[in-house]
């Protein structure tokens, strides 16, 4: 569903993803992970259209982003940290706006289930400003989902949220998978990547240390000790630091 | 403790303009600086040590200090009076979300749990307050400088603008003080309100009788600005408003000093009465942290938008009426438009475009019907020509309703299953709306103000002169395309500086940044037009003999569309593709 063949992003002279190549299936769900500046968010914009890779290739539901921009980005759904929305939309314009945008001709019987799951249809009516961080991260996801895409890239998908919250979105992003969806996400959170991920993908100054599923990569640092935490596989994968 | 106070803000001034000095290491800041304090040297500077200041007359040839009987200081100390009046009802009539002392989060956050008392927080904002009026007055002199007849040197002028300035700040605090405490005794808004409007009756009507008693004469013949200024000065200082004129007229009494003589008489009843508002506010026993602490709030999130590219103004407290129905269905452009438009004021609305134009259509020919002289049709025309080559050159800097407002949002619209071209094109179209609709009711109006004038002329046919308004009406929406198609690209090309020039307050360097943009938008557009302009005029050099003027107009008018559409269709894409690479978070990055 997602691949990705030796991706490169440069600006400038600094090279923030060298060589990155990897794909994730439908059901699974890729949590990319490493110290700061060890381009997560490079590759996770790169993959979602929103800034050119320097070369490399990357196809979304088999069709190459780089020549087929519009095809591929109707498959995906990017998830900022922080949700972008318009100010002076409502949360029911918004996805009016979204399903115009994409062409999602019963936009109305998606919406409104939608809406209940994430519990805002209460605030259908509302403005952004009106509502609190959590409640803006849900309009986010569910103008997001309103088009069902086949792929999603959520950038720190817990910023922000309070307990419920966070445990409503690994349930969602589950969920999501379970359905068929092609998942990667950016977090330093583990435990998020423990209770979510299927796969583990780490990076360090732009280059992927390791990459598998999670008894994988601890099977590869764990060094043969037993009960070794997630958080102490990440400091061996790392080195400890950010450089 | 208030020494603490005075390094915070000394401190923090010396820093804002050591890093103002240090971003002058960028060319882009460099450069907008020289060009700004050039602005500044030609504009202003050269006024205060030459004489290149502009000549106030009463009547043809009569210099104003000339004329017998006339004080030009009393009159300008009268309309000053006057204005400051209405300020101050206006202050306190109408609800502003603005404390009487306003801090920012950072003084809420270490001063208010601080162990200092609230006299002396008062105090610091009071001391806070004054660098600004102190620029402003410093300002205010360089603009009131052009007007040497009122005589004076420069530095009664700023100690003029000063003592008008924080007199009047003193006011604003005092009066949300006492508001606040009107408030909390139970007063309302409303009553308040009720108070102030019967107060305001009162004074209309005991005025409007002592005018229709006392009424000067209106000056006759060919009188010049000067006497028309004296009448009114003798209309509104009259009856009751004479006295409520007083305080005003002390306030600003040093300023129109001649003299420094004159000023230091002038200043010693301003002064006191700068120290009666001061004890008015230094004493209120009013609570003020928790006004002061939401408006910080507000403050901090506005300051937030822009800094990451919104919009200036606020938030939209509540949801708009929705322009038209979105259908799912159809060009994605068109979502752009309509998502726009429900981000610009409600009156942008087809009902009231329609309204707007069955009142010009009924209300112009009934003024040039009664207009015996044709003197209200030459103004309704003159100021729709204005009108519209404003809105066709600042327009564009105005009406932001497009990729400028939704930069912040890039990352969201380029994940969208769009071409960049579309986006571009999408976001174009509200203010391409919004100017086209104001111009075509301006040509409207220019229209109708002088068809009875053109129809004397013989060869303006009527046939000729719809085919010439429709084919104008008809340029319009490309030529706004095109003018928005400029500032867009500063945006996409010249992310960060353009960032820059949309923040407020961003000193010198910013307003020269500012002005390089007008100028180059302008010189664009010139370039852009050329080829439009020359084509469709030999168009209809080779063709109007043949098929006739309303033909060759109508034909040169599809040339230039054509020329236009293409060099729009070009831009648009050409940004497209550059929307298509653009990386603002990279691009912002200092």
């Amino acid at each position: 569903m997602i691949e990705v063949s030796a991706l490169i992003k440069r600006y400038g002279d600094f090279t923030a993803v060298r060589d990155l190549s990897f794909a994730v299936q439908p059901g699974e769900v890729l949590g990319l992970v490493g110290p700061n500046g060890a381009g997560k968010t490079s590759t996770l914009r790169s993959l979602a259209g929103i800034i050119p890779a320097t070369s490399g290739t990357i196809r979304i539901g088999g069709v190459d982003l780089a020549t087929d921009p519009v095809a591929a980005k109707r498959q995906l759904a990017f998830f900022p940290d922080e949700p972008r929305l318009f100010d002076y939309l409502t949360v029911r314009q918004h996805l009016n706006f979204v399903a115009r945008i994409y062409g999602v001709a019963d936009y109305e019987a998606i919406a409104q289930p939608l809406l209940e799951e994430l519990e805002i249809a209460e605030k259908a009516d509302q403005l952004p400003g009106e509502l609190s961080r959590g409640m803006k991260q849900k309009l986010a996801i569910a103008c997001g989902l309103l088009h069902s895409p086949r792929v999603m890239f959520f950038d720190e998908p817990l910023t922000g949220l309070d307990p419920l919250g966070i445990r409503r979105m690994k349930d969602s992003i589950l969920r999501r998978a379970r359905d068929g969806a092609a998942i990667v996400l950016s977090s330093h959170l583990l435990h998020l990547l423990q209770e979510v991920c299927s796969h583990v993908l780490i990076l360090k100054k732009g280059e992927k240390i390791a990459h598998g599923t999670l008894a994988e990569i601890s099977a590869q640092f764990a060094q043969g000790e037993t009960g070794v935490s997630l958080e102490e596989i990440f400091i061996r994968a790392t080195g400890g630091s950010e450089n | 403790m208030l020494g603490a106070l005075l390094y915070l803000r000394l401190t923090s001034l010396k820093n804002i303009l050591l890093s103002r000095l240090r971003r002058l290491k960028q060319p882009k800041y460099l450069f907008g600086a020289i060009v700004g304090a050039a602005y500044f040297y030609f504009v202003f500077f050269r006024r205060i040590g030459g004489s290149g200041g502009p000549k106030f007359t009463v009547s043809r040839g009569l210099p104003v200090a000339a004329l017998p009987g006339f004080d030009l200081a009393s009159a300008l100390g009268v309309f000053g009076a006057f204005a400051i009046l209405l300020i101050l009802l206006f202050t306190w009539a109408l609800p502003t979300e603005k404390p009487g002392l306003a801090f920012t989060e950072a003084e809420v956050a270490f001063l208010f749990p601080a162990p200092i008392s609230r006299r002396k927080l008062i105090h610091f904002r009071l001391f806070g307050a004054q660098l600004k009026i102190l620029i402003s007055a410093l300002f205010f002199t360089l603009f009131s400088r052009g007007a040497n007849f009122l005589g004076g040197g420069l530095i009664t002028h700023v100690l003029g603008w000063w003592l008008i300035l924080t007199t009047l700040n003193l006011h604003f605090m005092g009066a949300a003080l006492t508001i606040t405490k009107l408030i909390e005794s139970g007063v309302s808004a409303w009553r308040r309100r009720l108070m102030l409007l019967g107060g305001v009756t009162l004074i209309v009507i005991v005025s409007a009788v002592s005018l229709w008693r006392n009424a000067p004469p209106f000056p006759q013949g060919n009188f010049g600005p000067g006497a028309f200024a004296h009448w009114l000065a003798q209309v509104i200082d009259a009856g009751l408003l004479h006295w409520l004129l007083i305080p005003g007229k002390i306030v600003v009494a040093p300023f129109l000093a001649p003299d420094t003589g004159a000023f230091l008489r002038a200043a010693a009843p301003a002064v006191t009465l700068l120290i009666a508002h001061y004890l008015w506010v230094a004493r209120q026993e009013v609570s003020f942290e928790e006004a002061s602490m939401a408006y910080a709030e507000k403050r901090a999130t506005r300051v937030a938008r822009i800094r990451s590219g919104g919009g200036i103004g606020s938030a939209p407290a509540k949801p708009r009426r929705e322009p038209f129905r979105l259908r799912v269905s159809g060009r994605p452009e068109l979502a752009f438009l309509w998502k726009n438009l429900l981000g610009t004021r409600p009156y942008f609305h087809w009902r009231v475009w329609t309204t707007s134009a069955a009142i010009i259509v009924i209300g112009v020919p009934w003024i040039v019907r009664h207009d015996e002289n044709g003197a209200f049709a030459a103004v309704i025309s003159l100021v729709a020509a204005i009108f519209t080559a404003y809105a066709l050159m600042l327009g564009p800097q105005l009406a932001r309703q497009d990729l400028r407002s939704d930069l912040p949002n890039s990352d969201i619209l380029k994940t969208y299953p769009l071409a960049g071209w579309q986006v571009l094109l999408g976001e174009t179209l509200t203010p391409v709306a919004i100017l086209t609709g104001l111009i075509w009711l301006a040509l409207l109006a220019a229209a109708l103000a002088l068809g009875p004038r053109a129809a004397t002329i013989t060869w303006l046919t009527p046939g000729f002169r719809l085919t010439a308004g429709l084919c104008i009406a008809a340029t319009v929406p490309v030529l706004c395309a095109l003018q928005l198609i400029i500032p867009n690209a500063a945006a996409l090309l010249f992310p960060a500086w353009f960032q820059a020039t949309r923040q407020r307050g961003g000193g010198i360097d910013v307003m020269g940044q500012r002005l390089i943009f007008v100028a180059g938008q302008l010189i664009v557009i010139l370039i852009a037009l050329c080829p439009a302009v020359i084509g469709a005029g030999l168009v209809i050099f080779a063709s109007q003999w043949l098929i006739g003027a309303s033909a060759a107009v109508v034909l040169a008018t599809i040339f230039a569309l054509t020329v236009l559409g293409a060099e729009v269709g070009c831009g648009l894409w050409w940004l497209g593709e550059r929307f298509e690479q653009l990386d603002l978070a990279t691009e912002l990055r200092p």
